[in-house]
């Protein structure tokens, strides 16, 4: 007997609906709707580029920041031969990794836990993302909402007394991690790649995986088991892998959006076929072993997701750290880039929480002509067909009732905002 | 106290923002969270949509569009219904106060009372209970103060539109570590630099933008303007105008005179102050005096 059932999933920075189509005892198709919209790229345009800088933050409430970053090297890439130094660049990726570290915090604490019945005490999610918002501002003025980064480098100068500011809370949010996220040495966790070894240990993590699979879940929410990731650095790498099958080079002209009936949102595909993107796409480029562990037991499920995402936590403390050591304050925090060129284009890819974010910016007679932002919820949560779902909805597709779908689904962790921008 | 925080067209900032609060634990004792849109709350959307009681403070986040419906209801509706029940409406940041930058996305849409400056009626009977707290976003000590002030029922003196005067009587100028640039009117400013004042180059708003942002410090800890980033207004009902990194010039002295201060009385001082060329201000924070 088909049956038709709309549902409304709410704190996912805003809300969607789902319209999920049961077949006897099971979803045979689920539609997701996002019914508000802003307009973001329409505001932007005729404006000033570097308003792009004051307004692309407020994006989104949540990862704003990797916006900003993204608006910046868009802006940059307009310019033939552009320089920004070393402290600068490094400036920059530490304010990002430390809003990826918060929002995996929030999204773990917050989102998670609970769809397990796990409670853990406010303060766990509370101190780590406050610690987290005083090191960007300590770096970039405020958060959320700073609009430091702009063409050429950082707008202000930093001296040891901020990164020392930085340091001490970074020590704090390791020990956090260790204290309360999983009982491990970071250096060994990062190698770990057994499953087991990870159960075995006390912390909130342990304990939301066995929860998994104690209610037997871990197979749950499978897709495509493609995935895609478009941003670089020190830490990631880009690429799309099907299965375990890794391919490096990816070329933005592939990328396609189109329209959703019924939605506010746009969904994306590239070559015609949509991705994952996110902490496991990420993970499996990298090949980061505990995750590939997850992977190659329970495939692309919620299990693999939740973990793969906490598992980037220690990586990108790792990451930060070395950033911070690496700091040489005696360069320029800023180049002079001369004015912006009055025609041009540029890209600015970042790998933001949810995966990766793409701004493309094209500049005439000295005004933005036309933006498009692609973010990371747009591959996951958009729509396709009964034929050629997309990838939430493949996640979802074959659940029985009494499933959790609502843990499926935000284990994709969806920003509604962005996903409309 | 019982709050409903509703949400229109928002980024979720303000309600993230709060989150940064330092006493966040001990202040949330005080109050209960009907609905909230990231923490645990006593009810579900729907429940809302359905209708519940009891609503003291309603909270109002974000752009309002007419026509908005974000479930099943129209978000009108939800307002009217809860605006009546509740004693006082707080709208936060700059969205739900003035319409802020999703205004400029479409049409029908604006703050709760304001479409920038100008003043709306279409909530009128909500006026005299409303407090403004603008700001993109809102600073957690404003929300989280403000709603202890209204809890205790101890007097809060608003201004004109409405924003408390213990948080929007200064200026953003107020507290800002480049102010001595500013007051000897040395004009020139290099972004990546601790020296320098961006009033006169690089669009800094804050001599006349109302807020606490070098009082209280973001975070606890820094402002935009001491980062070297410009204020950008984002309290004022004009926010977000057009060129923000830019000072509109008029004959070559800024457009836009600080706070209250005739243009006359300001080339006056100007005046005085350039004559005297005061070298310490030409040296670089970290150099050596004698150096
Ligand atoms: S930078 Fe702005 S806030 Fe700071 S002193 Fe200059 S005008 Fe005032
Ligand atoms: S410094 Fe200006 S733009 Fe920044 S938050 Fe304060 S009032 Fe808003």
């Amino acid at each position: 007997m088909a049956e038709v059932r709309l549902e409304l999933i709410e704190k996912i920075e805003g809300e969607a609906q789902v319209r999920y189509h049961y077949e006897k005892d099971h979803i045979d198709f689920a539609e997701i709707l996002f019914l508000t919209g802003r307009g973001i790229e329409r505001i932007l345009e005729g404006r000033d580029p570097w308003d792009a800088l004051a307004i692309n933050p407020r994006v989104c409430g949540i990862c704003g920041h990797a916006h900003l970053i993204a608006t910046v090297r868009a802006l940059e890439d307009c310019y033939d031969d552009l320089q920004v130094s070393a402290k600068a660049k490094q400036i920059r990726e530490l304010t990002l990794a430390f809003e990826v570290l918060q929002n995996h915090f929030k999204w773990f604490y917050l989102t998670i836990l609970p769809l397990l019945e796990l409670k853990a005490p406010m303060e766990r999610v509370l101190e780590p993302s406050r610690l987290l918002g005083e090191m960007i501002a300590l770096l970039a003025g405020q958060y959320p909402h700073n609009s430091y980064a702009i063409p050429g480098g950082i707008s202000g100068e930093i001296t040891p007394v901020e990164l020392l500011g930085v340091r001490e809370r970074h020590q704090r949010i390791r020990k956090h991690f260790q204290e309360s996220v999983i009982h491990v040495d970071l250096e060994q966790f990062v190698r770990c790649d057994r499953i087991e070894t990870m159960l075995e240990r006390e912390g909130d993590l342990p304990r939301a995986m066995q929860r998994i699979l104690d209610w037997g879940w871990e197979r749950l929410g499978r897709s495509h088991d493609r995935f895609i990731v478009f941003g670089s650095n020190d830490l990631f790498e880009a690429g799309k892998s099907i299965g375990t099958r890794l391919r490096r080079h990816l070329d933005l002209r592939y990328l396609q959006e189109s329209p959703i009936q019924g939605s506010r949102a746009r969904r994306v595909l590239y070559r015609g076929r949509s991705y994952e993107t996110g902490p496991l796409a990420r993970a499996m480029l990298l090949k980061t072993p505990l995750t590939r562990e997850a992977h190659r037991r329970y495939g692309d499920s919620l299990f693999s997701r939740i973990l793969a995402r906490v598992c980037e936590i220690p990586r990108l403390l790792r990451y930060t750290e070395s950033l911070i050591g690496s700091i040489d304050l005696s360069e320029p925090a800023w180049v002079d880039p001369g004015p912006l060129p009055v025609e041009a284009e540029g890209v600015g890819i970042v790998e933001a929480a949810r995966g990766s974010l793409i701004h493309q910016v094209r500049v005439g007679e000295g005004k933005i002509q036309k933006y498009r932002i692609v973010t990371p919820t747009q591959w996951n949560l958009g729509n396709g067909s009964r034929e050629d779902p997309g990838v939430a909805q493949a996640a979802l597709i074959g659940l029985r009732r009494g499933d959790p779908a609502e843990l499926v689904f935000k284990s994709f962790d969806v920003c509604s905002v962005c996903t409309t921008k | 106290m019982r709050l409903l925080w509703l949400s229109a067209l928002a980024c979720n900032g303000n309600a993230h923002s709060l989150l940064n609060y330092p006493g966040f634990q001990e202040w949330q004792e005080d109050f209960h969270w009907l609905y909230h849109p990231l923490l645990p709350s006593r009810y579900t959307f729907p429940e809302i949509e359905k209708g519940i009681e009891g609503v003291e403070v309603l909270i109002v986040d974000g752009t309002l569009e007419e026509g908005l419906i974000k479930n099943r209801l129209p978000y009108r509706e939800l307002l009217l219904r809860y605006g009546d029940q509740a004693e006082r409406i707080v709208t936060v940041g700059t969205c739900a106060t003035f319409g802020g930058i999703f205004a400029q996305g479409g049409g029908g849409r604006s703050g709760l009372h304001f479409e920038g400056d100008e003043h709306l009626k279409g909530y009128e009977r909500f006026w005299e209970k409303t407090v403004s707290l603008p700001g993109c976003p809102v600073q957690p000590e404003v929300l989280a103060g403000t709603l202890s002030i209204i809890r205790r029922r101890d007097p809060l003196p608003l201004d004109t539109l409405h924003r408390p005067k213990y948080f929007y009587a200064y200026t953003i100028h107020d507290g800002c570590t480049r102010n001595e640039y500013f007051e000897y009117k040395i004009d020139e400013h290099h972004f990546g630099t601790l020296e320098g004042c961006m009033f006169y180059d690089h669009g800094c708003q804050g001599t006349f933008t109302h807020g606490s942002c070098n009082k209280i410090l973001w975070n606890g800890v820094n402002s935009k303007t001491r980062a070297g980033t410009p204020c950008l207004g984002c309290t004022e009902p004009d926010f977000p105008r057009e060129g923000l990194w830019r000072t509109p010039k008029h004959m070559g002295i800024p457009a836009r005179m600080p706070l209250g201060v005739p243009r006359r009385a300001y080339l006056g001082l100007a005046g005085i102050a350039k004559a005297f060329r005061i070298e310490r201000f030409t040296r670089p924070l970290m150099e050596d005096e004698g150096g």
